[in-house]
């Protein structure tokens, strides 16, 4: 009994590290995925995408979302690295999540999903207004086009929208061009213009609206033409991602395999875009792209190798950092002409775009600012898609010593020459004085 | 049970956005396909005899041709089961549920073990489960094998253990000593029982019989509906048991009700439009993403092609989108679940009904034609007395044998909505701009609303703008569209959105820019206009540029509104800025180094002077002490004050302040010492020079 105690803690502290193979800094892809719906039957209806992420390595669990027993975190520490909010109509969530607790769940970077749907409930659309935008307030309010609709045998309300007007970012999207239009029914959305972290990555084209289509409209819908997003993301400042959509059913099979065909367009795609649009986004808010991570930052002046303490106003210094991208797999070097680091007091006294040798290392040089103080470098970096990188590394900057100033001042040269002259005469002058007769 | 009901509530809403329509297609192609990709083999085979069993049935409902060919494997997994004695009878009955469709040949001698096995299993069963695997396995081996003499001893002592378990409300129990019934249990038993009766060796009594009925309509009494006719059986989720869901529980009460009306005779009382809900159930969920799933939706849909009980009908249309200019005729199809042909019947158009008013039915209940090539009810010339809008069709469906009545179940009539598209004449379209007191037309536009227009006009806030239009449907009615609108796009990108309301045919809508001067927040200048009309009903939608308005509104007061915020282009938000370099400070100015070099001669020349003068004057050294001590004394005097300025120099070359100060203590304590002495010498020397 006793050897099988030894046995069994010994294999479980090998297992330990595969166990524990979760989201961290060293690699950054999500791995434990919650899924709450509120009906198991959208496991099977939307099989074909739990299963492009299951392929891909993740693990998911699904819950019903009141089930009372499901948590995000345990003994501090969460359980699972993202969250798929596929339960539009949840009034409350069972267990201990709630509202606060799934902010709380993306402030400390971790990564969701919320697909909304016509009955969203008041809980979704909060998370979602937390995130940045705000869906369409009227319950029963559709996304409508009577112009890029998809053309369909068995529906005629045009509530089933062929959209193709997508982000322009291939970090985001893959660099597959996604030619089949997007199959969206839903409700939209608007961006709050005060985020600048929410993007719009779908956007519904000029001629949709948001309305109720049973009912005659007689106000102006709140929701019009390209202002409505259909997807939207967010990166936080802690690289935590979010995607929103107004719809559940995008992500269903019947979606996936549906063939499409947008009116007034005679092309007829055997499959929808659907697919390929929310496995490479997909790709995009799991980590699986777009992660950046910088190392090895260092600086020193031209010449030396040490990185000295504190730097004397005019050295010339060199600045160099490792910039890599996360690859799902593996990291690659990161390479881009738009790294810029900054010399920094208040205002960036020195702004400059850095070098790289395609293995990414990137790295200049400049002359400190005549100016003394502390100042840092800093990396600011922030480009479509990818993860913000902040570096910043406070570094002092002295005036010159007194005896680093310039000692033989040639325009100094004739009060030399006179004090030495006056020397010279004093000299010879007491020689003169006492000795003369 | 709130909680639960909201829940399928959910799953309806789920089903109704996969299915818009609430329109029921049989199971057609798209089934097919996805039946190939849901069952895929691992390694050549599938995973339990459990999955092949599934597989192969779905298959074979389905009639696919181009399947994986898995006989091979199944048959040798199949004899393997079959010949190993350790096999339980839940995989015995498997194996042999796939082998009635794999059809591989089984020893005589091992088919007689395992009859000797599930026979002792039957008896020695405690569960209702133990019970399902061994008298489903002995049927199987009965149909398979056709043995007449597969008899149960005591087959009515088993039906009655079996029927222990059964609970007041129709419901099952899985064992005696589990609390929990369950509908997935109940189709489980009725399964059983029916293999029981089949393989009873005389007749049964007719009393547990009737009892037995009894329960089946006592649980489709307990059937759980939605709110579109579809019903279903659902178990309640428990902690501890595996909950299947509503798909299962339904499935699998349908396999025990067709196995069970299959064994006896007699009618079994249930209301016909149950089976029609179930089949609206099963229909309604589309095509399931999980191979289990899968396969109980195909196997009930099977079951409820060809039970005894009542077989459904649906009634589909290939297409609900009809459209007037390409003439479309109005096509029913009535098959059954699985999408065969239907008995001859057929089918009326009873009404059409407005969404707008539901008042009066449009048109006359008529019939619609049999095409017998394709199988379908046309309705030719139906669109030329209907003009474009979506409405709802009201079918009903009559069996034309009375025989058939008793098979088949109808349903009593069909709402189906429908959309009747064609093209919306536009006329008379033009924009005005009216001075406001007296209404006189200042400029005035005609517009093409089909093409881009580039209209420029300019008003200010004491005018008005009126853009009119008129819209007629092609059979010469006013018509409505639901998206009218009018956009004005500040060049600040500030917009305001306008409906364009309707009188009868003639739209128009006039904005007085004095009313809206607040509205549009004090903004003159540019604004572009855009035009939408939109319905679904509509195949010409448009969304066309007018042109531009010049705006001259008054200067905002101090406390108008401030325009809402717009938000940023996230292409131009990133990116690389301006790169910063410092400019230092210029160097000070200084002579040039000629200039420093002849000053530097000009403070030389004193010193020349100096020389030049003590020559002139006849300078000696008479007064120098001829005696040793005081010639060393002045000597050393000298070389002191030379130490001394030497020190000076140093200093100025590379010697700080404090190491100049430590050395000059030093010889200005030597300096102090000498000079005294000859100082004093040289005094004396000179007092007594003096005296003498």
């Amino acid at each position: 009994m006793g050897k099988l105690w030894v046995i069994s803690i010994a294999s479980i502290s090998i297992l330990l590290p595969f166990l524990c193979n979760a989201f961290s800094p060293e690699s950054p892809t999500d791995r434990r995925l919650l899924v709450l719906l509120d009906d198991f039957a959208i496991k099977s209806s939307h099989s074909i995408y739990f299963n492009s992420l299951k392929s891909r390595g993740f693990d998911l669990e699904f819950k019903l979302a009141d089930d009372p027993k499901i948590a995000l975190q345990r003994y501090g520490q969460y359980l699972y690295d993202a969250l798929i909010l596929f339960c539009p109509s949840v009034e409350r969530f069972g267990g201990s999540i709630d509202y606060a607790a799934i902010i709380d769940f993306v402030d400390s970077g971790h990564d969701l999903i919320i697909a909304a749907d016509s009955n969203a409930s008041d809980l979704i659309r909060e998370v979602g207004n937390e995130s940045g935008v705000e869906f369409d307030e009227d319950p029963s309010a559709m996304v409508i086009d009577h112009i890029s609709y998809a053309v369909s045998e068995t529906e005629g309300d045009h509530t089933l929208i062929a959209s193709d007007d997508l982000i322009k970012s291939d970090v985001i999207l893959g660099s597959k061009r996604i030619a089949a239009p997007i199959l969206f029914r839903g409700i939209g959305h608007s961006l709050n213009p005060a985020n600048n972290l929410v993007l719009k990555v779908l956007s519904a084209s000029p001629s949709a609206y948001s309305a109720n289509p049973k009912s005659k409209l007689s106000t102006p819908p709140t929701l019009i033409g390209s202002a409505i997003s259909l997807v939207s993301i967010v990166q936080a400042r802690n690289n935590a991602r979010i995607l929103i959509t107004g719809t559940l059913s995008m992500f269903s099979n019947r979606f996936f395999r549906s063939g499409v065909q947008k009116a007034g367009s005679h092309t007829k795609h055997e499959k929808s875009g659907n697919e390929q649009f929310l496995t490479e986004i997909s790709k995009w808010v799991f980590h699986e792209r777009c992660h950046l991570k910088a190392v090895n930052v260092k600086h020193h002046k031209v010449g030396e190798t040490d990185e000295p303490a504190l730097y004397r106003i005019n050295d010339e210094l060199e600045y160099s950092v490792e910039i890599f991208e996360w690859s799902g797999t593996s990291w690659e070097p990161y390479v881009a002409n738009d790294v810029q680091v900054q010399f920094y007091m208040m205002s960036p006294y020195v702004l400059k775009t850095m070098s790289h040798d395609k293995k990414g290392l990137y790295s200049t040089s400049f002359k400190v600012p005549d100016v003394y103080g502390v100042f840092q470098f800093k990396v600011e970096y922030q480009k479509l898609g990818y993860t913000s990188l902040s570096l910043s590394k406070q570094i002092p900057v002295r005036p010159y010593r007194h005896n680093e100033y310039e000692r033989f001042i040639p325009a100094a040269y004739p009060y030399y020459g006179a004090a030495f002259s006056m020397m010279a005469g004093f000299f010879i002058f007491s020689f003169v004085h006492l000795y003369s007769k | 049970m709130a909680r639960i009901l909201a829940r399928f509530l959910v799953l309806l809403l789920v089903v109704s956005i996969c299915e818009a329509a609430p329109l029921f297609q049989p199971i057609s192609d798209s089934h097919r396909s996805a039946a190939l990709e849901l069952f895929t083999l691992d390694h050549g085979s599938f995973k339990s005899l459990e999955e092949t069993y599934e597989a192969l049935r779905t298959f074979q409902i389905l009639g696919i041709e181009k399947k994986p060919d898995v006989t091979a494997a199944a048959c040798h997994s199949i004899s393997e089961t079959v010949g190993s004695l350790s096999s339980t009878p839940k995989d015995l009955f498997y194996a042999l549920k796939a082998n009635s469709i794999a059809e591989c040949k089984i020893h005589a001698k091992a088919s007689k073990g395992i009859i000797s096995s599930l026979n002792s299993a039957v008896s020695g069963s405690s569960s209702l489960l133990d019970f399902y695997y061994s008298v489903g396995g002995l049927v199987l081996i009965k149909d398979q094998s056709s043995k007449d003499d597969l008899q149960l001893a005591d087959a009515e002592g088993v039906f009655r253990s079996v029927k222990a378990f059964s609970q007041s409300d129709g419901r099952w129990r899985y064992s005696s000593n589990n609390l929990e019934s369950s509908a997935f249990a109940a189709g489980i038993a009725l399964e059983t029982l029916a293999g029981i009766v089949s393989l009873a060796s005389s007749e049964l009594d007719q009393s547990l019989i009737s009892t037995l009925k009894n329960d089946i309509s006592k649980l489709f009494d307990s059937i759980e509906k939605y709110g579109d006719g579809t019903l279903y059986f659902d178990d309640k989720l428990v902690d501890g048991y595996e909950y299947k869901g509503p798909l299962s529980a339904t499935s699998s009460v349908l396999r025990g009700l067709t196995a069970f009306a299959a064994v006896t005779t007699g009618n079994i009382d249930l209301p016909r439009d149950k089976m029609l809900g179930l089949a609206k159930f099963f229909l309604g969920i589309g095509v399931p993403g999980d191979a289990k799933d899968f396969f109980y939706q195909i196997d009930a849909c099977a079951c409820l092609d060809s039970n005894r009980v009542s077989i459904p009908l649906i009634l589909s249309l290939p297409a609900a989108v009809l459209s007037l200019t390409k003439k479309d005729s109005l096509k029913v199809r009535v098959a059954t679940v699985l999408g065969s042909n239907a008995p001859p019947l057929t089918v009326k158009l009873v009404g059409v009904f407005s969404s707008v008013s539901k008042d009066a039915s449009l048109v006359e209940s008529q019939e619609l034609k049999f095409d017998q090539g394709s199988g379908l009810h046309i309705l030719n010339d139906l669109l030329e007395i209907i003009d474009v809008g979506s409405y709802t069709f009201v079918f009903e469906v009559v069996l034309q044998e009375p025989d058939d009545e008793k098979v088949y179940v109808t349903g009593s009539q069909t709402k189906v909505p429908i959309f009747v598209t064609g093209l919306v004449r536009i006329e008379n379209s033009e924009i005005v701009v009216l001075d406001s007191d007296l209404g006189s037309v200042e400029s005035q536009s005609k517009l093409d609303l089909t093409a881009k227009n580039a209209v420029s006009l300019s008003a200010n806030h004491l005018q008005k703008m009126r853009l009119s239009f008129r819209l007629t449907t092609p059979r010469g009615l006013a018509f409505k569209p639901h998206q009218a609108f009018l956009k004005l796009r500040h060049e600040s990108k500030v917009e305001h959105i306008f409906v364009v309301g309707n009188s009868g045919k003639h739209f128009e809508i006039v904005l007085n820019f004095l009313g809206l001067v607040e509205k549009f927040f004090y903004l003159s200048g540019k604004y572009d206009m855009e035009f939408t009309v939109g319905d679904s009903a509509m195949e010409n939608s448009f969304l066309v540029a007018i042109g531009y308005i010049e705006l001259d509104l008054p200067q905002a007061p101090e406390k108008a509104t401030r325009p809402p915020l717009q938000a940023i282009d996230p292409y131009t938000r990133y990116g690389p800025k301006a790169e910063i370099t410092h400019i230092f400070r210029a160097p000070e100015k200084r002579p040039p180094q000629e200039l420093s070099l002849a000053f530097l001669g000009l403070t030389i020349l004193p010193l020349l002077g100096f020389f030049i003068g003590l020559l002139r004057l006849g300078v000696n050294m008479k007064n120098f002490p001829s005696k040793p001590v005081p010639a060393a004394f002045a000597f050393l005097f000298h070389v002191g004050i030379g130490a001394v300025l030497l020190l000076y120099v140093f200093f100025w070359l590379k010697l700080d302040l404090f190491q100049t100060l430590k050395v000059l203590g030093f010889l200005v304590v030597f300096l102090v010492f000498i000079g005294h002495r000859i100082l004093s010498h040289l005094a004396a020397a000179s007092a007594k020079l003096k005296s003498a």
